[in-house]
């Protein structure tokens, strides 16, 4: 009978927790629904005006062609706005997760000198927001970035992608760091016994063992650098579908369904990586160590 | 294979001291074994040897050359870990040719090299298995293997048995002793267990608070131990300890245990002249039990415990003037609770450590 109880007690708190997640998550699910109904409609559904509303695939259509307006000229590449996202999230993601894990071992397993103040600066800059330090940001390059005004588009990138790792740098490696952590010394130990170098130990031996923690920062710093705005909108001379929603929001010709399916295809890797990896960040890689 | 000598080692972290002027020669081929009760520093000496740790002073020697600051990566040693610190995400081919891929060796020489270690300790069936789908015998042996692949100088253990079963325990132990002796490499093999010890060794280094206590085979360290330490932690049931006053009346010296007076012989007087206190050590298998005092050796008066069968032979705990002494029986004798009995001990097998020192008289 007791063992019924508990049962009981188990699906209420289940039904509780239920309840509680859809009621946080119901304003983001109706926003998002109503976002994505909107591009696949011809007039947006937030008007409410149901009447004159219906299903069309025109504006995925036009969005691709890379017409911004039903009327007029005007065209814009979008497939390169994508592409220019992806340059900066894939550089982000990358850069964050080098420095991330390799000073992220560092500060785990090696003792020198002014360990504890850096992990602490590290803390401070995370609690600063990137918008704070954008003009100090600016300044920098202005003073230290050469500025050739043939190479300057391209450089740019290399701008945005260094300004914005440096924002992701210290969570990931304060998250590498207690990932390191937590692996045994002898597994360590046994590697350099045999031969190993430091760099040969991290990269052979430490890094595939926390695999599931270098694929996490790596998508923090992918979303990071493909939702980022401000420092796109800063620093970079081309266009990313970012900056690009955001400038046609303010045009007189905004055509608000189309800029609904351009937000829509901006969502989809941020969906996917969650629904893809979700999974993978509760999985811890262990086996052969015992403790 | 190489002759490694210990000079002066101390080691300390921070205000700890781990080690106390260790100074050690481990002979070429030989089986050593360090022997501690945790936290003795007998793993610390270890890792000192591996390069793991560096001494905070003295120098390291394997055969003439310095390595006191040579990187373990440069030291050639092969070392198994207590919990064998096998890498999980490679496969126990990969684990066993790891130290040969960091040497540049080319692929075919460390695919046979591999097969050869694998087959030597019978896990050529297990190679493309991952550590966790092993067994901890079969983990325990990949890790050997692996700490043999590279041919390594000298071969270290970190009580590489204590995660084993106590049944497989004994097996592996009779296989690595025969393996050191088929190989000959010059080994050092860490322990608390002290039949381990007894049983893997050529030579016995008992450590107790990073300092040497005893070196020596087997043999010595268990019949002549040197500190009251070592007495007390070799043997199963360890060596029985009492206290005694010499109670000295015109030249004739005996014994006092509370109020129980033993005489003893003018060869003994002689060596205890000079003591007012002494501590009395004799081993439980060295002690017969009888109803009757005998003649022409030691009697002591006691009374039976408990008695604890084992099988082969009878654990009989018996209380000497209130302290507890410890004795082996052979299975056919029979005792009962509280029964009146007298210890009989040859005087050739007492041994007596000065109180204060804890060292031998």
């Amino acid at each position: 009978m007791a063992l019924k109880d508990v049962e009981v007690k188990k699906k209420m708190n289940q039904f509780l927790y239920t309840v509680v997640l859809l009621a946080f998550s119901l304003p983001i699910i109706t926003g998002f629904s109503l976002l994505i109904l909107s591009s696949f409609s011809n007039e947006m559904v937030t008007n409410f005006d149901f009447l004159k509303t219906f299903l069309t695939l025109q504006n995925w259509k036009l969005l691709f062609q890379g017409r911004i307006a039903l009327t007029g000229g005007l065209r814009e590449n979008i497939l390169l706005y994508a592409f220019n996202t992806l340059i900066v999230a894939l550089g982000v993601a990358v850069l964050t997760t080098f420095v991330g894990t390799i000073s992220g071992y560092a500060i785990s397993r090696m003792n020198f000198k002014g360990r504890k103040i850096l992990l602490i600066m590290m803390l401070l800059l995370h609690a600063l927001p990137g918008s704070v330090l954008i003009v100090g940001v600016y300044f920098l390059y202005r003073v230290s970035m050469p500025t050739n005004y043939q190479f300057i588009r391209y450089f740019s990138f290399f701008y945005v992608i260094i300004a914005r790792a440096a924002l992701e740098v210290p969570f990931s490696v304060w998250l590498m760091k207690g990932f390191f952590d937590m692996l045994p010394w002898e597994v360590e130990w046994s590697a350099i016994v045999d031969g190993a170098s430091r760099w040969k130990v991290w990269y052979r031996i430490m890094l595939p063992l926390i695999k599931p923690g270098v694929v996490a920062v790596l998508i923090f710093g992918f979303l990071a650098g493909w939702q980022d705005i401000i420092y796109v909108r800063t620093f970079l001379i081309d266009k990313t579908l970012a900056t690009f929603i955001e400038s046609n929001l303010e045009t007189e010709v905004a055509y608000m369904p189309l800029l609904a399916a351009a937000a829509t295809f901006y969502l989809l890797p941020t969906v996917l990586f969650y629904v893809f990896s979700q999974q993978l960040l509760f999985k811890v890689y262990a086996g052969g160590i015992r403790r | 294979m190489a002759r490694i000598v210990l000079e002066n080692i101390s080691k300390r972290f921070g205000k700890f001291t781990a080690l106390d002027e260790i100074s050690l020669q481990i002979e070429d081929g030989e089986f050593l074994v360090l022997l501690g009760p945790s936290g003795s520093g007998k793993t610390t000496l270890m890792y000192l040897i591996a390069g793991i740790y560096k001494p905070t002073v003295g120098r390291v020697f394997f055969d003439d050359l310095e390595v006191t600051k040579i990187s373990p990566k440069d030291r050639n040693v092969g070392l198994v870990f207590q919990n064998w610190a096998l890498y999980p995400h490679m496969k126990v081919y990969d684990n066993i040719a790891f130290p040969l891929t960091l040497k540049k060796m080319s692929k075919i020489h460390i695919d046979q090299k591999v097969r050869q270690v694998a087959s030597m300790l019978k896990i050529d069936a297990l190679l493309d298995r991952y550590p966790w789908q092993l067994s901890g015998g079969q983990q325990q042996r990949v890790a050997i293997a692996r700490a043999l692949v590279k041919e390594p100088k000298v071969l270290l253990f970190d009580e590489p048995l204590s995660n084993l079963d106590a049944l497989l325990r004994l097996n592996v132990r009779a296989e690595i002793k025969r393996l050191q002796k088929d190989l000959q490499i010059t080994s050092i093999y860490v322990t608390h267990d002290q039949a381990e010890a007894l049983a893997i060794a050529d030579r016995i280094a008992i450590i107790n608070n990073g300092k040497l206590v005893q070196l020596g085979t087997p043999e010595e360290v268990y019949n002549n131990p040197e500190h009251t330490f070592v007495a007390s932690f070799l043997g199963n049931p360890p060596m029985n300890l009492l206290n005694a006053l010499l109670q000295k009346e015109n030249e004739e010296i005996s014994l006092r245990i509370d109020e129980l007076q033993i005489q003893i012989t003018e060869r003994l007087c002689e060596r205890l002249k000079n003591l007012s206190e002494v501590i009395v050590g004799f081993r439980p298998e060295h002690v017969e039990l009888t109803d009757m005092p005998t003649d022409g050796v030691i009697n002591i008066p006691a009374e039976i415990y408990t008695v604890e069968p084992m099988g082969r032979e009878v654990f009989i705990t018996v209380v000497v003037s209130g302290r507890i002494v410890k004795t082996i029986c052979s299975q056919a004798e029979r005792f009962s609770y509280k029964q009146k009995v007298f210890l009989k001990i040859k005087e050739e097998n007492l041994l007596f450590f000065d109180p204060a020192s804890g060292s031998r008289v």
